[in-house]
């Protein structure tokens, strides 16, 4: 499958999430950074939202803020999110709010962590954390029914069943990121918080794991993704829409080929302009700023 | 199958480390300056009534029975042929007494103060440094500090200020020893009850420091842990707080494990400076009475249990580390 996505209108069904108002700080005292300050976005049944910016500028504390696991000293001053028409009030100014929050996590809002590799206790196999999260929303669910379920969607996503018996150090990065993605969407959430899932991979990873999302996504085992990154390139394959992030704010947003290719914010323009061009002018103008031609001997000392 | 090589090659290291330890402890006490029938002799000599020929007829009959006249490799193997038939020697210092009865009646006093000693502070230390960790604030500042402060305490420190407090002052335990003159040691209420009131000094003096010691390491351990990603992923997926404490306290309690592991390998060698301020009649007290005489077979009998233990609670911990941690397991036996 290619990995283009089409660009077209995200839903015909309506509106699936709108987040409202989300403001977040870092401290809680007196001194406060704000790290996002009063964002709001809308997301479309069956959308991936691409959120784009530099590093710092509260892409990841908004996406905590949406998968409702903001903790001290993260604190969500207010925001709310909408989704299947009811009204989640994300603030977290104690841990009873984190507690709140936890029937909503993973099921209704979910999160496709940057640390795969670390994501999983190293003392404990695949198997029983997929156990355990079946459990924190159905205590009634046995351990054969839980497997049953992972079983049937790893071949569904031709991946090998074998890896339920492993544990994390027994598998590469790709696949340790393309197992929690398994975990992450088992319950087939509404909505996915994908923050940076594609970081740490490489190219041949990334692309795997870009396709098994997107298959996700028209297979509808998720409503909705919101894809985190700096990586403007991947997005611009992933997204439907891409939002621009800046010091906490959205500066710009709207369908990614019409934002790519027409940005009206002179951020969007420079964050954009930012990505390296892999053209011959601009290795022809690096080759030309060395002052002599490089010879194997210099590689050695570099 | 795998977990089976890897104890296979446990194994053959620990018997490896065994027989190395086993001629060490043979050989050093040997090292040390003065032979043990000069003490005896100069002993028996005291009075003055032995003439010099008395006393060298005494030194060679000493010499000839202790066997100190045969070559160090023939005193090895003779020492090698009764370690493996269980026989432990003579003392020289307690002649005719036998080293299995002298070791025998010391241990029970250092396991009894001792044990429980480790396992009460090992339990008490770790919940109160998890605790501490999970509920942060004020809670974890007065734990943590004082834990320290406990933890950095010697124990002849402690020792000798609650003997002075609890026992010269306030007059609450008696000031020394293990139970009451004109008793003698058997399993009878009466002097049970007695031998407790002796306890309870050496005891705290032990449990105190050691409490201190593992809550500082557990807090620390389960703050790191906590800050872990598979913890926030864990939060992510609505895991319960009770599971996700269950995964922290495992991957927190590696070390631990190490620690209680260790301390109950050493035990066996006496807190020695804790039985010399309280007259407890332990191996540690054993050992100390042994190396002022220069009594080989006592030093080589308390030397090897503490090496034998030692290597047992290493060997326990490589394998409760094997099962508990599978990255150890895997490393070990070059699984993938």
């Amino acid at each position: 499958m290619s990995t283009e996505r089409p660009q077209h209108a995200p839903s015909s069904t309506g509106v699936l999430a709108r987040a409202q108002n989300i403001r977040c700080v870092y401290g809680g005292g007196e001194e406060d950074f704000t790290a996002v300050d009063g964002v709001s976005i809308a997301l479309g049944e069956g959308e991936v939202l691409g959120l784009a910016g530099e590093s710092g500028c509260g892409k990841t504390t908004l996406g905590n803020a949406l998968a409702m696991i903001a903790a001290p000293p993260l604190y969500v001053l207010s925001g709310t999110l909408e989704i299947d028409d009811g009204t989640i009030d994300l603030s977290t100014l104690s841990h009873d709010d984190v507690k709140r929050h936890r029937p909503y996590r993973g099921r209704t809002v979910s999160m496709l962590p940057q640390g795969a590799m670390n994501s999983i206790s190293p003392t404990l196999r695949i198997s029983s954390l997929i156990k355990d999260v079946m459990r924190a929303h159905d205590p009634r669910i046995t351990k054969d029914e839980a497997l049953d379920l992972a079983r049937e969607r790893l071949k569904m996503l031709e991946m090998p069943v074998r890896v339920l018996d492993s544990y994390a150090h027994q598998l590469s990065g790709g696949m340790k990121q393309r197992m929690i993605t398994v975990i992450s969407t088992l319950q087939n959430p509404r909505l996915l918080i994908a923050d940076e899932p594609t970081s740490a991979l490489d190219v041949s990873s990334q692309r795997m794991l870009v396709e098994m999302l997107l298959e996700m996504v028209e297979q509808r085992i998720m409503s909705g993704v919101v894809f985190v990154t700096h990586d403007l390139p991947v997005l611009s394959q992933v997204s439907d829409r891409l939002a621009i992030m800046h010091a906490g704010r959205i500066v710009e947003s709207g369908p990614t080929r019409q934002l790519v290719e027409d940005a009206q914010h002179p951020y969007t323009r420079k964050l954009l302009g930012s990505v390296l061009d892999p053209s011959q002018e601009t290795r022809a103008r690096g080759i030309a700023r060395r002052s002599a031609p490089v010879t194997p001997e210099e590689v050695g000392e570099r | 199958m795998k977990l089976g090589r890897y104890i296979a090659q446990k194994t053959v290291w620990y018997l490896v480390a065994l027989v190395a330890a086993v001629s060490l402890n043979f050989l050093l006490p040997r090292l040390v300056p003065g032979n043990p029938v000069d003490v005896i002799v100069s002993n028996l000599s005291r009075g003055g009534s032995v003439t010099s020929e008395q006393q060298k007829q005494v030194y060679e009959s000493y010499v000839q029975e202790f066997g100190l006249d045969q070559s160090l490799g023939q005193q090895f193997l003779t020492y090698l042929a009764k370690v493996f038939t269980g026989d432990l020697g003579t003392s020289f210092a307690y002649y005719p007494a036998a080293v299995n009865d002298l070791v025998g009646q010391a241990l029970p006093w250092s396991i009894a103060v001792q044990l429980p000693a480790i396992l009460i502070g090992w339990i008490l230390g770790n919940v109160i440094g998890a605790i501490a960790a999970f509920r942060g604030g004020n809670w974890d500042r007065s734990v943590f500090t004082t834990s320290l402060f406990l933890s950095a305490m010697p124990y002849y420190c402690l020792s000798i200020l609650l003997l002075y407090v609890l026992a010269v002052v306030a007059g609450v335990f008696p000031v020394g020893g293990a139970y009451s003159l004109g008793l003698s040691p058997e399993f009878s209420v009466a002097f049970l009850w007695d031998a407790l009131s002796y306890y309870w000094l050496p005891f705290l003096s032990l449990v105190v420091v050691f409490i201190g010691g593992q809550a500082v390491g557990m807090r620390s351990m389960a703050i790191y842990e906590l800050g872990g990603d598979y913890v926030s992923y864990a939060r992510a997926m609505g895991i319960r707080d009770n599971k996700i404490t269950q995964y922290i306290f495992r991957n927190a309690m590696l070390p631990q494990i190490t620690g209680l592991a260790l301390a109950i390998g050493t035990l066996v060698g006496g807190a020695l400076i804790t039985e010399l301020v309280f007259s407890y009649p332990g191996v540690g007290t054993l050992l100390f009475n042994a190396i002022a005489a220069n009594d080989y077979p006592v030093i080589q009998a308390v030397t090897l249990i503490i090496t034998v233990a030692v290597l047992l609670a290493n060997f326990a911990v490589e394998i409760a580390y094997g099962i508990i941690d599978p990255r150890i397991r895997a490393a070990k036996s070059g699984e993938k």
